[in-house]
């Protein structure tokens, strides 16, 4: 059996009917568009050059064939399950060989292919079982019964989710729109137009009451009787070593003797670090926790619920719910936090974010004057092929293949497996603690991590000789975080609450503003309609939506609209594909994607309103 | 010619990282730009054999060279992205290469 033949067998098994439409459309073959030339590339492998009209284009690099499909794989990094790949073009085959293989997580690819020819010769010669088995890969080609535009829109619809919207990815073979210029800018704009339906047919409030903003107004609540992380400055001695205990695989090596360390340190810990220290009779002195979706399963335990926190507001609010003890935010630029900060009398003081928990840590404890800072289970690489410290997300965690995984230079080792996000935290030490060290010579930080990843300007010793080392005064932490009184004094907590109550009304405002912009894009699309547009009334509208979009985000809880919405619609204005129209299409274009935005942002501001109300109703 | 061999090694590599990360499709445009520079190599390289190789295996490179430059013209004249990038990037920058301080290179990695 063919390869060919094969394939016929295997798209058969997915899409019943699909090889009599192959062969059908075989047979009856019109006049060949285009001519197909092999060729053998200096590697060896088979690739294609493309011959249509005047042009002769290929399709794979002939010195390197692969080069350019693995580089777009690997800037795709890892993708969540379902995650919908719009791909135009199989000629060059690394492409989807790459991407099927690659990826861990089961993918939706819609493949379109404008040329019946070039689909056929990509069955000869490409085996498609193992990833069709793995990823559900659909096919359009023009020229096969049945998939006209029509149906290939019904198919991006069932695709192209709200939800995905973030994760989708498009993407255009290389010289594919020199070749098919038209098809692409069909496709592309195909893709665009359903992503845009997608946004405004998805059901609002799962939608809007999401993850971020969900959060940020639980945890506003917290706010009221919170402290602010400037305060610590007040009264966390500077000469003490500060210790960021992470919860890398190397933890379990050393974690006994943080025990030696308490009271002769600020102890901060990570969210995940949190029940192995507690197991060891070890409650650190804070505690850190700044992602969304933490589960409140990894702190659950009554020792927990009293140790100082370090939290964002975007913080998975079950956490701070659970836990009962003091609270320090600082500024992360949310305007309506912003406004109670600013009522504080607090000095501003962010923390520098660096992508995780123990590094936010690690630029808090540099903020608040400590000078010497000890990283413990800061791995940031798999040391022993595990990803975390036992005790944490399990009692034990299991061993990974890394045998895939980047290569750094290790502390102890010479090369330590690594993933692209752990390697981002790497270079982010390196470029902070060189910062400092630029402006501050005596800034030290001892890397106590038994194991793990190298970090530039460290002092590299184990976790004994640190605490020997610089761990030599008594302090009681406690006692000095007791002494601060809640950042709001009882004028500015009772106007915090006014003014959180107050959110809902502004919400209000917003809807208000938006459905005057809404009847402006209306208007556009009235004038884009004329044959012979006024350029003097397009004009004018243009600069009235521009006033008018200041008024909406004058409104100071638009930012957290915008932020809800601007994924998903910059990656359909941000299309690259875009393509210069006539003032009318430019305008009708301009009107259709204002009103689909400000029908959301009304939607939108309707379920934060609602919301708002819901969260700081009752609030005292 | 060091510094001008730095600079089109650069202007390359950069073009070819915009390529194949941002998919930024103006190689052909940007190449356009730097034919002058990328024919002035060629011929100096081509000048004759003063890099203390093999004669056999100068006359092969040269000669491969030549493929390059071909490719990266019919490329031009095709609008062909995908033959420009492999050109100049797997063909012309190895030669480039050759005469690129490593310690240089890096330095421009970072910045880069």
């Amino acid at each position: 059996m063919t390869v060919f033949e094969k394939n016929l067998e295997v798209l058969a098994e997915h899409y019943p009917e699909m090889d009599k439409m192959i062969k059908d459309a075989q047979e009856n073959q019109e006049e060949p568009m285009l001519e197909i030339l092999e060729e053998t590339s200096y590697d060896g492998e088979k690739i294609l050059k493309i011959k249509k009209e005047n042009k002769i284009c290929y399709l794979n690099g002939k010195r390197d064939t692969k080069e350019m499909a693995k580089k777009w794989v690997e800037t795709l990094g890892k993708l969540p399950r379902n995650t919908p790949i719009l791909m135009m073009g199989v000629g060059n085959f690394s492409y989807l060989k790459e991407l099927s293989e690659k990826m861990e997580e089961s993918l939706t690819i819609v493949i379109y292919e404008p040329s019946l020819q070039i689909f056929l010769k990509f069955l000869e010669m490409t085996d498609l079982q193992k990833w069709m088995e793995k990823h559900l890969i659909v096919f359009w080609v023009d020229g096969l019964e049945g998939m006209d535009a029509r149906s290939m829109r019904d198919t991006l619809v069932q695709v192209l989710k709200y939800e995905m919207l973030d994760y989708t990815k498009y993407f255009v073979l290389p010289n594919y729109e020199v070749l098919f210029p038209e098809e692409t800018v069909r496709f592309v704009k195909m893709c665009r137009d359903v992503a845009l339906k997608a946004l405004s047919g998805y059901e609002t409030n799962n939608i809007f009451a999401g993850v971020m903003v969900k959060n940020l107004f639980a945890n506003a609540r917290y706010l009221c009787d919170g402290y602010k992380t400037t305060q610590l400055i007040e009264v966390i001695p500077r000469d003490i070593p500060g210790i960021v205990v992470a919860a890398g695989p190397s933890l379990n090596k050393n974690i006994k003797e943080l025990k030696k360390a308490k009271g002769k340190a600020f102890i901060c810990a990570v969210d995940t670090a949190i029940k192995p220290l507690i197991r060891e009779g070890i409650i650190p002195d804070m505690f850190a926790v700044i992602d969304a979706l933490k589960p409140v399963e990894l702190v659950e335990m009554e020792e927990a619920r009293d140790i100082p926190l370090l939290s964002t507001l975007n913080a998975a609010p079950e956490v701070l719910d659970y836990h009962t003890g003091m609270k320090f935010f600082f500024n992360e630029g949310y305007q309506f936090a912003e406004d109670i900060f600013r009522k504080s009398g607090h000095k501003m003081g962010d923390v520098s974010s660096g992508g995780s928990v123990a590094t936010n840590i690690f630029s808090l404890l540099y903020k608040i004057g400590i000078e010497t800072i000890i990283l413990v289970g800061q791995d940031l690489a798999y040391t022993g092929n595990k990803s975390y410290a036992d005790g944490t997300f399990k009692d034990v965690i299991e061993e990974e293949d890394t045998s895939r995984f980047m290569m750094v230079e290790g502390n102890y080792e010479e090369k330590v497996p690594t993933q692209l996000d752990l390697k981002l935290f790497i270079d982010w030490y390196n470029m902070y603690i060189d910062r400092i060290k630029e402006r501050d010579e005596n800034f030290r930080v001892i890397n106590a991590t038994e194991g793990g990843a190298k970090i530039q300007n460290t002092e590299l010793m184990t976790l004994k000789e640190a605490i020997e080392e610089v761990c030599t005064k008594e302090v009681d932490i406690r006692a000095c975080l007791e002494k601060l009184p809640p950042m709001l004094n009882d004028e500015a907590r009772e106007w915090t609450i006014e003014y959180l109550k107050g959110l809902s009304e502004e919400f209000r405002k917003v809807k208000k503003e938006t459905r005057k912009m809404k009847k402006l894009y209306q208007k556009l699309d009235k004038i884009s309609d004329k044959k012979n547009i006024d350029k003097k009334e397009y004009l004018s509208i243009l600069k009235r939506i521009e006033k008018q979009r200041e008024a909406v985000e004058g409104v100071s809880v638009f930012q957290l609209i915008s932020i809800t919405m601007s994924n998903a619609h910059y990656t359909l204005l941000g299309e690259q594909h875009f393509q210069e129209k006539s003032l009318q299409k430019e305008g009708k274009e301009i009107a259709e994607m204002g009103i689909a935005y400000v029908e959301d942002a009304t939607k939108c501001a309707a379920v934060f309103e609602k919301y708002s109300e819901e969260m700081f109703g009752d609030l005292s | 010619m060091e510094e001008k061999i730095q600079s089109l090694f650069y202007k390359l590599r950069n073009m070819g990282a915009a390529f194949l990360i941002y998919q930024k499709r103006d190689n052909i445009e940007e190449t356009k730009k730097i034919i002058p520079e990328i024919q002035e190599f060629v011929l100096w390289f081509l000048e004759g054999n003063r890099f203390g190789i093999e004669e056999e295996l100068y006359q092969n490179m040269s000669s491969n060279l030549l493929g390059i430059l071909e490719d990266i013209l019919a490329a031009l004249q095709q609008n062909d992205m995908v033959l420009l990038h492999d050109a100049t990037n797997n063909g012309l920058l190895e030669y480039l290469q050759l005469f690129v301080e490593t310690e240089q290179e890096e330095e421009a990695d970072d910045s880069f």
